[in-house]
């Protein structure tokens, strides 16, 4: 479905990205794993030139083209079939709960009003938050903002999310209910790309994991394989480092 | 008490301007002085590198340059080459291009106070430069800029009177009309210095009532 080839990345003297290859198939649920410097994110704003790389391919619905040169039109097009759920929301402070779902509907699908207040209210239905249509962002509580921006980016009906650390600004009782949202997502095929710390999510939702450090992907594996990992002691470290912390 | 009564005689003639020449100068000058003020922001936000030198320069030339020597260039020395321009029309040129370079930089400095986070948002919802700009950060910018705009205005209300010297019949120059007739330069000078605080006044109520209303519609972070 998405594939890219050979991502690089530096800020300035910093080379973040070190020649990055990743497939997704439709329907795949994978976590970005690694610790902090890794270059996951960095990764993920990279797939929907939110970064420009400066070296890469992508192939998307079949089509490869390179990404340091890619046209404005092509990024377009692409972020009209993708959507992206960040840490920090990001929600448009000047709108309500449902026009932040539309606005992308309206004004860059030209789907004219009552109908996309129809799929707004209904992408708000399903993530749980049929009563707050018309609150503002400062009215909502984080994990509430944070499903209100994965309705956001549902409404498009995107071929594949990124989740960039969906959980990692919220209060601890508060990732709950975002967790169940992506893990409904999931049951429903979405594909799905999550940089995440959470590794209880990772182990049970995602079916493959790619474990990222110093900008190379060490491991990309399906999930039972990777939390089973025998061989590679820095996967097993990381992940006993992880869990020892209570998560 | 004949001055009495001189007061209570010129205060129509003089209010009258006023509302003929000196608000309508004022807020056409404002609106355009803010479309100039956003464009001028937007270039420089968006870093389209030629206008943007281009933009500071603008920003450069006339906040650096007096206001009545703006008004005497247009006004006087445009003629020279050719170019006359009748007293009003080069009032509201001189004043909204004047006032556009200041609200340039107060639009300039709100646009950047809004959270880069929503402008991806939005650009990853599909919508472009522009689009992104309208409906998501000019709203929430023009809020944050609003009581510096609001200050612009009643400065400008002011400044307006500047333009008498370029014979343009606003409420100073009817009222040296007066003085000229009649001596009566302190009680005349102030009654008008009045009617130019009941204007400001004004404004101020207005300006107090829609912060209040922005406030209500709960769209502060």
């Amino acid at each position: 479905m998405i594939e890219v080839k050979g991502i690089r990345k530096r800020f300035g003297n910093l080379e973040v990205l070190k020649g990055i290859d990743l497939k997704i198939n439709k329907g795949d649920v994978v976590a970005i794993l690694g610790p902090s410097g890794s270059g996951k994110t960095t990764l993920l704003r990279c797939m929907n030139f939110l970064e420009k790389c400066d070296e890469g391919q992508m192939i998307f619905d079949d089509e490869e083209f390179a990404m340091a040169s890619v046209s404005n039109k092509k990024i377009h097009e692409i972020r009209n079939k993708t959507a992206f759920v960040f840490q920090s929301f990001n929600l448009f402070a000047n709108k309500t709960a449902l026009e932040n779902v539309t606005l992308g509907l309206k004004v860059a699908k030209k789907i004219n009003k009552a109908e996309a207040d129809e799929i707004g209210k209904k992408m708000l239905d399903k993530v749980g938050l049929e009563d707050k249509y018309n609150a503002y962002p400062s009215q909502l509580s984080g994990g509430q903002q944070q499903r209100v921006a994965i309705a956001r980016a549902l409404a498009g009906n995107p071929e594949i999310i990124y989740f960039d650390e969906p959980t990692s600004a919220l209060d601890p009782e508060l990732i709950g209910e975002v967790l169940r949202v992506i893990k409904e997502l999931a049951d429903e095929q979405m594909t799905m790309l999550v940089v995440t710390h959470e590794m209880n999510f990772a182990r049970h939702i995602s079916n493959r994991v790619v474990f990222m450090e110093n900008g190379s992907i060490l491991e990309n594996c399906e999930t039972d394989k990777f939390f089973n990992n025998r061989t590679n002691e820095r996967i097993r470290s990381f992940i006993a480092n992880i869990m020892q912390k209570g998560e | 008490m004949s001055i009495l009564k001189l007061l209570a005689d010129s205060f129509m003639r003089i209010l009258l301007p006023g509302l003929r020449v000196t608000i309508p100068l004022t807020l056409i000058s404002f609106v355009l002085s803010l479309i100039i003020g956003t464009i001028t922001a937007l270039v420089q936000f968006a870093n389209i590198r030629f206008l943007k030198t281009l933009a500071r320069f603008y920003i450069w030339v006339i906040r650096g340059t007096p206001l009545l020597i703006q008004l005497f260039v247009v006004f006087y020395g445009l003629p020279n080459v050719g170019i006359v321009i009748d007293p009003l029309p080069a009032a509201i040129i001189v004043f909204s291009i004047n006032e556009g370079a200041y609200s340039a930089e107060t639009i300039r400095g709100a646009l950047e106070s809004i959270p880069k986070g929503q402008i991806e948002a939005g650009y990853c919802c599909g919508l472009n430069f522009l689009q992104v700009m309208w409906h998501i950060v000019l709203p929430q910018a023009f809020r944050v800029a609003f009581p510096s705009l609001a200050n612009s205005l009643i400065a400008m209300v002011k400044n307006t009177s500047l333009a008498a010297n370029i014979t343009v019949m606003e409420m100073f120059m009817v009222t040296q009309q007066i003085v000229a007739r009649t001596y009566q330069a302190l009680a005349l000078y102030l009654e008008l210095a009045f009617i130019y605080l009941m204007i400001s006044t004004i404004l101020t109520k207005l300006q107090t009532y829609l912060e209040g209303r922005f406030n209500e519609r709960g769209i502060q972070r």
